[in-house]
């Protein structure tokens, strides 16, 4: 009798336990990882900034004012009365403002970068993996090859030429106009953040579509997808309602993680003077520009460099964070 | 096997072909290159340049030819002259270039004027390549001659002058790393959650984060800078070698270009590079060694009741680093192609410099020679792997 009695009790409370969404589930198990939410946090006052960035900047990104080089932390403008809340560059311009914008170019290429990859990647890895044969062995091959290529040579050389011959690739004036709006340029001055964007995307899709084919691959043969098949689903639906709501969780890791790769990239090549170039500001060329003032003002190349350290970090922090939370068995 | 072996080199063959092209492809359907200033020069009344001058200067360059034809000079170094086959002279007629391009100009959407190429004044043949220099081709090993860097010296030899530069500096942080990496990725997977483990992986976690320019940065800031001012032994900041004796606090006169110039040198670009691969590797040989740890054959090894130390050397080791060859072998191409950033911030006489110069330059035989043969050691080193692999693992077989 007293056995009974345990059972039903037990039994009552797991009835009663409150069911928990997968969604909850992952942001519990996230809230758990402490590194990633406080990464989480960084990242999310980093993009704020950048986000207001026009409403936070004292000065434009342009404004040289004239005869005051090197100006000291929180000097203040006489004229208008604005602070340089962190003084000015070697040619007179508010470096706090020309960081700001900076992160916003940035985290604007980055996140476009992202997502532009992540949608090929997942198109070609689904239909390479859903439907097989020669084409999906071209595809891999080709994928592989590439992969194996180092990166940085090629993207100096793609970026070099585009961003030289600007007329190479044409580019839609409301394209343009819409990525200006977004990292606060002219649509002129925009065109080289797209090219960015554009060559980031088309070398950075090798990865996801490598993950999206594996994960395809391995759905393929489940019996779900032969129950939806017999039901007589179509191939897209299959592949939207099936292969990728199931692949997503290696993909929002990869993404988190391409993120911050991203970022480094764009700086390194601003930094080598092949990316974005010098009246816009990114954090990779203010480096370059100021680190031959590093004798006696080190805080010079410091100040944009540490934003790239940080976002770097904190995204691959997010990134093992998601990692865990999304799938256990991954866990290291 | 051999079959296997017969079937890869077709591949190899043809991926090299492939990357060939498609590197040359990059490098000259770009407008502008080393003609890019040419058209301003000529609306200036000084040094006019003629219409003579300018196809002389296209010739000079091959940009006369048409692309396939000035691929195929480069690539095979021929046609040179015209080709003769059982004594009828083939493609006698057909153009092969324009030297004298007609340009008209004509108004765009926006109403600004433009020139585009219309037609051709004068064609190139195949006879008029007779007497005009040229490369005994990409497969034979000649890449041409330098456009600026070295004007009119072989790429070759900018490319030998800067070789042993890279291959000393790669191979060092190669050696130094693989050295550290291995031992920390073990301890720290066999040491799982122990305080070292989470020390290291923090650290590892760090410097794969760490962007090599700005860590190359603050090394300088600290170890040059920081350290003379504080009148502490400092590091030089850049180049391979001193130009004239310098002093160090402390040590006394450095020759120039001495043993210890050098190798003081030296230290500042390894330890960047090392500190990124080390973080890089020991990450990898910890979690497949961690991965190999959890097999069953090191269970039954340690209930045969040997010790840990031959569990982990003898067992789990060696499948550990079976997945690192592949990590260990991409480094043939990287090491080639330089560390191009670090090279740069140390100004460091390497390929990945020259890489860079080169680029910035529009010196486009060099860049082509050095995209190109990374793409060959890319190929070499993933046929490598996979007879490696073969090789450490019995289970995989190739047919």
């Amino acid at each position: 009798m007293a056995d009974d009695s345990k059972v039903a009790t037990l039994s009552a409370e797991a009835i009663t336990t409150e069911e928990q969404t997968p969604l909850q589930l992952v942001m519990r198990r996230f809230r758990k990882h402490r590194m990633a939410m406080f990464s989480l946090v960084l990242i999310a006052i980093i993009f704020s900034i950048s986000l207001f960035a026009k409403q936070l900047a004292p000065f434009k990104v342009d404004e040289l004012l004239v005869g005051k080089y090197f100006a000291p932390w929180g000097n203040v403008d006489e004229a208008t009365g604005r602070v340089h809340y962190m003084g000015t560059d070697n040619i007179g311009r508010d470096y706090f403002s020309r960081l700001v914008y900076a992160g916003r170019i940035s985290l604007t290429v980055a996140f476009f970068s992202v997502f532009i990859s992540s949608i090929i990647g997942m198109a070609v890895g689904a239909y390479a993996g859903f439907y097989g044969g020669t084409i999906d062995s071209v595809i891999s091959r080709f994928i592989e090859f590439l992969l194996t290529i180092p990166t940085l040579p090629l993207l100096l050389i793609l970026s070099s030429m585009l961003i030289r011959n600007e007329d190479l690739i044409p580019i839609p004036q409301p394209i343009l106009y819409g990525a200006g709006q977004l990292m606060l340029l002219s649509p002129y001055q925009a065109r080289q953040g797209v090219l960015i964007i554009l060559i980031f995307a088309g070398l950075g899709w090798l990865t996801t579509a490598q993950l999206m084919r594996g994960t395809t691959l391995s759905l393929r043969s489940q019996t779900f997808i032969e129950a939806s098949k017999s039901l007589g689903a179509s191939d897209l639906h299959i592949i939207f309602k099936h292969m990728i709501p199931n692949s997503m969780a290696p993909i929002i890791v990869d993404a988190s993680l391409a993120m911050g790769g991203f970022i480094v990239a764009e700086a390194a090549l601003s930094f080598l003077g092949f990316g974005i170039q010098d009246p816009i500001p990114t954090w990779g060329n203010m480096l370059s520009a100021t680190q031959q003032f590093m004798l006696d003002k080190p805080w010079l190349p410091l100040v944009p460099g540490l934003p790239i350290f940080i976002c770097v970090l904190a995204f691959n922090f997010v990134g093992d964070g998601l990692r865990d939370a999304l799938d256990p068995r991954l866990k290291k | 096997m051999a079959g296997y072996l017969v079937r890869r080199l077709l591949q190899m063959i043809l991926v090299v072909f492939l990357s060939a092209m498609a590197s040359y492809a990059i490098l000259n359907f770009a407008p502008g290159g080393p003609l890019a200033g040419l058209r301003q020069q000529t609306q200036s009344s000084r040094n006019r340049l003629t219409e003579e001058d300018i196809a002389r200067i296209r010739a000079y360059f091959e940009l006369d030819l048409y692309l396939p034809i000035r691929f195929s000079r480069w690539f095979l170094g021929w046609p040179r002259g015209p080709i003769v086959v059982a004594g009828n002279d083939l493609f006698k007629d057909s153009p092969i270039g324009c030297r004298k391009t007609i340009e008209g100009v004509y108004k765009d959407s926006k109403g600004n004027f433009q020139t585009k190429v219309v037609g051709c004044a004068e064609y190139v043949y195949l006879t008029s390549l007779v007497n005009r220099r040229s490369s005994n081709g990409v497969i034979r090993g000649d890449f041409g001659n330098s456009w600026r860097l070295n004007r009119d010296r072989p790429v070759t030899d900018l490319l030998w002058s800067r070789l042993p530069k890279t291959l000393l500096l790669g191979g060092l942080v190669i050696l130094i790393s693989l050295g550290l990496a291995i031992p920390l990725g073990i301890y720290s997977a066999v040491h799982q959650y122990s305080k070292f483990d989470y020390i290291f992986t923090s650290f590892a976690f760090m410097g794969q984060s760490m962007p090599t320019f700005f860590f190359g940065i603050m090394m300088i800031l600290l170890f040059t800078i920081v350290f003379k001012n504080a009148g502490l032994p400092y590091l030089p900041p850049g180049s391979a070698a001193a130009v004239r004796d310098w002093n160090m606090p402390w040590f006394g006169t450095i020759v120039a270009g001495s043993m210890v110039d050098r190798g003081l040198h030296l230290i500042l670009p390894v330890a960047v590079l090392t500190f990124v691969s080390v973080a890089g590797w020991s990450r990898y040989v910890r979690s497949s060694m961690l991965e190999v740890l959890r097999q069953d054959y090191v269970r039954t090894a340690r209930s045969k009741g040997l010790t840990e130390n031959v569990v982990i050397a003898k067992h789990a080791l060696r499948n550990a680093l079976i997945p690192f060859v592949t990590l260990a072998v991409f480094t043939l191409p990287t090491i080639f192609a330089g560390a191009i950033i670090t090279e740069t911030i140390f100004s460091w006489p390497g390929m990945g410099r020259l890489y860079f110069l080169a680029l910035g330059d529009y010196d486009y035989p060099v860049a082509m020679a050095i995209l190109f043969i990374i793409a060959i050691l890319t190929v070499i080193a993933t046929l490598i792997r996979d007879i490696l692999y073969t090789v450490l693992d019995p289970r995989i077989r190739y047919t």
